[in-house]
This record gives C-alpha cells, sequence and structure tokens, in this order.
C-alpha cells in the first residue's frame, strides 16, 4: 500500500515535471509574443538557405502618444524590398510590383508572424518542448522546439535570450533533424527609446491600401481539398492570374497558423506530367498535370505532404442550373 | 741399344732431339712408339693435363669404327654441275617465294583494310546520330527529324518548367500577404456560414 502510494506520488511528481516543461516552453513562446509587440528593438538578421544568406534589418517600436506599433523589416541585398508597419497598415515595397499596402495586424515576412501573435493557435498541431541552453550571439539562450505531432509537417526550433525573450535564433528542421532554413540574428539592441529609422516612420505616408473585397476572397470553386494535414484552415479561395506567366488559376490558401500553403487549380494543354518539384530552403513547389488538370501545391510542407495533397483534390462536376 | 732407344724416345718427348730419323724409328718400331704414347700420357699426368675420362687407345677404336663403315659406292660427279643444279633450284624457288610472301602480305592488308573499314563504320554511325551531321542518304533526315525537336521540346520543357516553379513561388507569397489580412475577415465569414447552415436546418426541420 505503501509503495503504491509512493509510486503513484514519484508518476504525479513526474507527470506534472512534463506538464511544468510544457508550460515553461509554452511561457516562454508567449514571452517571445509579447517581447516582439512591446520593446523597442533594433536588430539584423541573416536567412540562410540554398547555401546563400540574406541580410535584413528589423527595427521595432510602439508609438508612445497614440500606441501604434510601428515596424521596419528591409532586406540589404540585391533590390530594395522593404516592409513597413503603421498599427493595422502594412506596406509593401517591392521591386516586381508598385508599393501598396493592406490592412493587417502581421507582417508576412521571413520571420513567421505567429510568434509576435497568439501562440495557443498551433498547439492543435504541435508540441512544445523547452530542450536546453546554450549560447547564441553571445547570450546565454533557452533552445524551445516547436515540434509537429506527426510527419506531415517541419519542427521549428527557436533560441530565446534568456533576458529579453527575444529571438536570436530559428531554424526549420525536418523529422530527421536536417536543417531546410536558419535565421541567425547578428545584431540586437533593446533601447528605451524609439529608433531614428522609427522615427522617420512615423512621419512617412503610406502607399495606398489595396482594398479586397470579401467575395472575391471568398469564391466557390469547382473543386476540393479532401486530405490536409491536421490544424490547417482555408483563408481564402479565389480566381486570380499569376502576375509572372498570366496564367489564370484557381487558388486556395490554407494555414495552420505557422505554416501557408497554397493550392493551384488550373486547366492545361498538357494531357499528364508526373509530380516534380522544387525546394527553396523549406518552401517545396509540388506541380503535376492528371487528365488535363495541373495542380500544384506550394508551402513549407515536406515534398510528401505536398504530394498528398495534391493527389487528394477531386473536381466536382458542374451542377446543372 | 734398347736403353738408348728409350733415351732417345724421352729426350724426343722432351723436345731436346730434333732428328727427322730418330722420329720415324719411333713411328715405325711398335715398342717405341708405345713408348713414345706412355712417356706423353706419364708427362700429361704429372702436368695435370689428363682429360676427365680416359680414352687409352682412341686411335684404334677409330681405326675399327672406320673398318665397320660399308663401302659408299657413288656415281663420281662434277662440282660444276652440283652447283648449276643448285642456282636453278634457287632461281626457280625465288621468285615463288616472294610471290607468296607478296600475296600473303597484299591477304593481310586487305584483312586489315577491310577491318578498319569496318571499324570506321562503327565509329561513323554512332557520331552521326548523336551530332546529327546532315548528310546524304535516306535514313538520316528521319533521324534528325526525330532527334533535334524532341531534344529542344526537353529543353524547352524545364526551362517552362523552371519558370512555372519560380512563378507559383512568387504568387504564393504575394498571396500570403494579401491573405493574411483576411483571416479575421474569414473568421467572421465562417460564422456567417455556419449561422446560414444552423438556419437552414432550422427551416429544414
Amino acid at each position: 500500500m505503501k509503495l503504491l502510494s509512493s509510486t503513484l506520488l514519484l508518476l504525479s511528481l513526474s507527470f506534472s515535471a512534463v506538464a511544468d516543461e510544457n508550460k515553461s516552453a509554452k511561457a516562454w513562446l508567449e514571452r517571445l509574443s509579447s517581447s516582439l509587440k512591446s520593446l523597442n528593438f533594433s536588430t539584423s538578421f541573416v536567412v540562410i538557405k540554398n547555401n546563400q544568406a540574406q541580410p535584413y534589418h528589423w527595427f521595432h517600436g510602439t508609438d508612445e502618444t497614440n500606441a501604434k506599433q510601428l515596424e521596419i523589416i528591409s532586406s540589404l541585398n540585391g533590390p530594395r524590398r522593404d516592409i513597413l508597419r503603421i498599427g493595422d497598415i502594412v506596406s509593401y515595397i517591392q521591386p516586381e510590383s508598385p508599393p501598396y499596402s493592406v490592412t493587417s495586424k502581421q507582417i508576412s515576412g521571413p520571420i513567421p508572424a505567429i510568434l509576435s501573435g497568439d501562440i495557443t493557435q498551433l498547439e492543435s498541431g504541435y508540441d512544445f518542448i523547452s530542450v536546453g541552453r546554450s549560447r547564441i550571439l553571445g547570450r546565454p539562450a533557452q533552445l524551445i522546439r516547436i515540434e509537429a505531432k506527426k510527419a506531415y509537417r517541419y519542427a521549428y526550433w527557436l533560441w530565446l535570450d534568456q533576458k529579453s525573450g527575444m529571438l536570436l535564433k530559428l531554424s526549420i528542421v525536418t523529422k530527421k533533424g536536417q536543417q531546410l532554413e536558419q535565421i541567425q540574428f547578428t545584431h540586437l539592441e533593446v533601447s528605451q527609446k524609439l529608433s531614428e529609422t522609427l522615427l522617420q516612420l512615423q512621419s512617412t505616408e503610406l502607399p495606398v491600401i489595396v482594398d479586397i473585397p470579401q467575395e472575391y476572397q471568398q469564391q466557390k470553386l469547382q473543386w476540393q481539398v479532401n486530405w490536409l494535414p491536421e490544424g490547417f484552415k482555408q483563408i481564402n479561395s479565389n480566381r486570380h492570374k499569376i502576375s509572372l506567366t498570366k496564367q489564370p488559376v484557381e487558388f486556395m490558401l490554407f494555414s495552420d497558423g505557422l505554416v501557408d500553403i497554397s493550392i493551384y487549380v488550373n486547366g492545361t494543354q498538357d494531357k499528364q506530367r508526373d509530380a516534380d518539384f522544387v525546394m527553396d530552403g523549406a518552401t517545396v513547389v509540388l506541380n503535376q498535370v492528371n487528365k488535363g488538370i495541373e495542380v500544384s501545391v506550394v508551402g513549407k510542407i515536406p515534398s510528401q505532404t505536398a504530394k498528398a495533397i495534391a493527389d487528394s483534390i477531386t473536381i466536382m462536376p458542374p451542377k446543372a442550373p | 741399344m734398347s736403353e738408348n732407344k728409350f733415351e732417345t724416345v724421352s729426350s724426343c718427348v722432351d723436345n731436346y732431339q730434333h732428328n727427322e730419323s730418330t722420329f720415324d724409328d719411333i713411328i715405325n718400331d711398335e715398342h717405341l712408339s708405345a713408348t713414345w704414347d706412355r712417356y706423353h700420357l706419364i708427362g700429361d699426368v704429372l702436368r695435370n693435363d689428363t682429360p676427365d675420362i680416359f680414352q687409352l687407345d682412341l686411335s684404334a677404336e677409330i681405326a675399327s669404327a672406320i673398318a665397320d663403315e660399308p663401302t659408299i659406292l657413288a656415281p663420281k660427279t662434277s662440282n660444276v654441275f652440283a652447283l648449276k643444279f643448285k642456282a636453278k633450284i634457287v632461281e626457280l624457288a625465288k621468285p615463288f617465294g616472294q610471290l607468296a610472301i607478296a600475296a600473303s602480305a597484299a591477304g593481310l592488308m586487305v584483312l586489315g583494310v577491310q577491318t578498319n573499314v569496318a571499324q570506321n563504320n562503327d565509329t561513323i554511325l554512332p557520331s552521326q546520330i548523336v551530332q546529327t551531321i546532315p548528310m546524304a542518304g535516306i535514313a538520316e533526315p528521319v533521324s534528325l527529324n526525330f532527334q533535334q525537336p524532341d531534344r529542344a521540346t526537353q529543353k524547352q520543357a524545364y526551362i517552362e518548367q523552371q519558370r512555372r516553379f519560380y512563378a507559383l513561388l512568387s504568387d504564393h507569397q504575394q498571396q500570403i500577404k494579401l491573405g493574411s489580412l483576411a483571416v479575421n475577415v474569414v473568421d467572421n465569414a465562417t460564422e456567417n456560414t455556419e449561422t446560414d447552415i444552423k438556419k437552414v436546418d432550422e427551416h429544414n426541420k
């Protein structure tokens, strides 16, 4: 009896220890989210993928007068790519299109937007694991893994600054532990006051906001996706032309909060083409033609997952009026 | 006298006497010649000149061997005739042999040329296919027409595919930027559809 009670006690202790660890991992991620939202910081980082390093500057701060968040992410190599944000307006300045703004609370850039958002969204598809400490950017850092529950997705490993809770390093890793993409911070400065660049942004007039009607993003399409990994929700479904090829496509966008999957369906002159894919870091682009219907899947998912999604698509017969 | 004779034989063996008559005497006298033989043998043994195998009476053996041989009865031919005959044979044989050599060499050459031709044919054919050199003939244009567009379309298909991939990748990034704003909107929309479905359900009831 005594033995039983003691083992029970031990078990409960170990369970609570695991729960504590998970809780602390989640607490770390929540701390990261609040740091990314509230701190005034100026950082540099490099995105390493395909054996290339792309450097960025990232400034963030909060305007004290109207509590609006100010943010700039700019690519330092090659043609200018800047993302500016004042409150709920995000502007994209890029070479392939005239500058435009959208209404959004988050920047869609190299840093996953969810990290500054609500992390609980990810709990259905991922486990949060606190792994251990190491030294990153000359600081003591805590490694938190966002591990996919099933092999359909990649894991995200985050190294967080123990002092400020800021992101110091991020790796996208396969289930086997192979690194596909890495974001390494090379400089981090947390300050009390807004940086000079952000003060300038305050007075900048942002490009015109593109207004996308709700109906446009929620069109009924004559096909459906029958399989997706758990936790993915449909964000958009529309018809548009791919800007580079002028190819009209039917499009659906899905997201699990961390990963976005684009699915394109269009008719083609080719009768049949086997699935073919390329990898851009962790992003897979898969394309196949089956019975004159071309299906493409793009997203930060393993190629097998992309293939399974592409194969699950069925075309619905047109309804008789 | 006999004592004297042995001395002269000894002196002759030692090259002290060079009298022709005494030599003749020694050769003619059987006893003395035997003594001459013996003295030489003694001298050879003393000087260590003896051969390994002793043939003490070689001359007798040879003489008996000659006596055993049958007497050859052949017509006496003149040397001149033999020479002429030999020359004639050589004259006949020489051109014949040369011809034979020439013929075999020619045969080798024919063989060699033929194999060379065969090899050339082997190497020419694939190079024609690979390089698709337009040549006079019937078969080549067919292979040309078949080969060239195939490779060209393959390359074009590859470029096309790469372009398609790049276009899809950039469109994906573009759609995420536009899509991120719709997150809140979609939440409302799904709520709407849900309420719609409820209404429909109620209506069906």
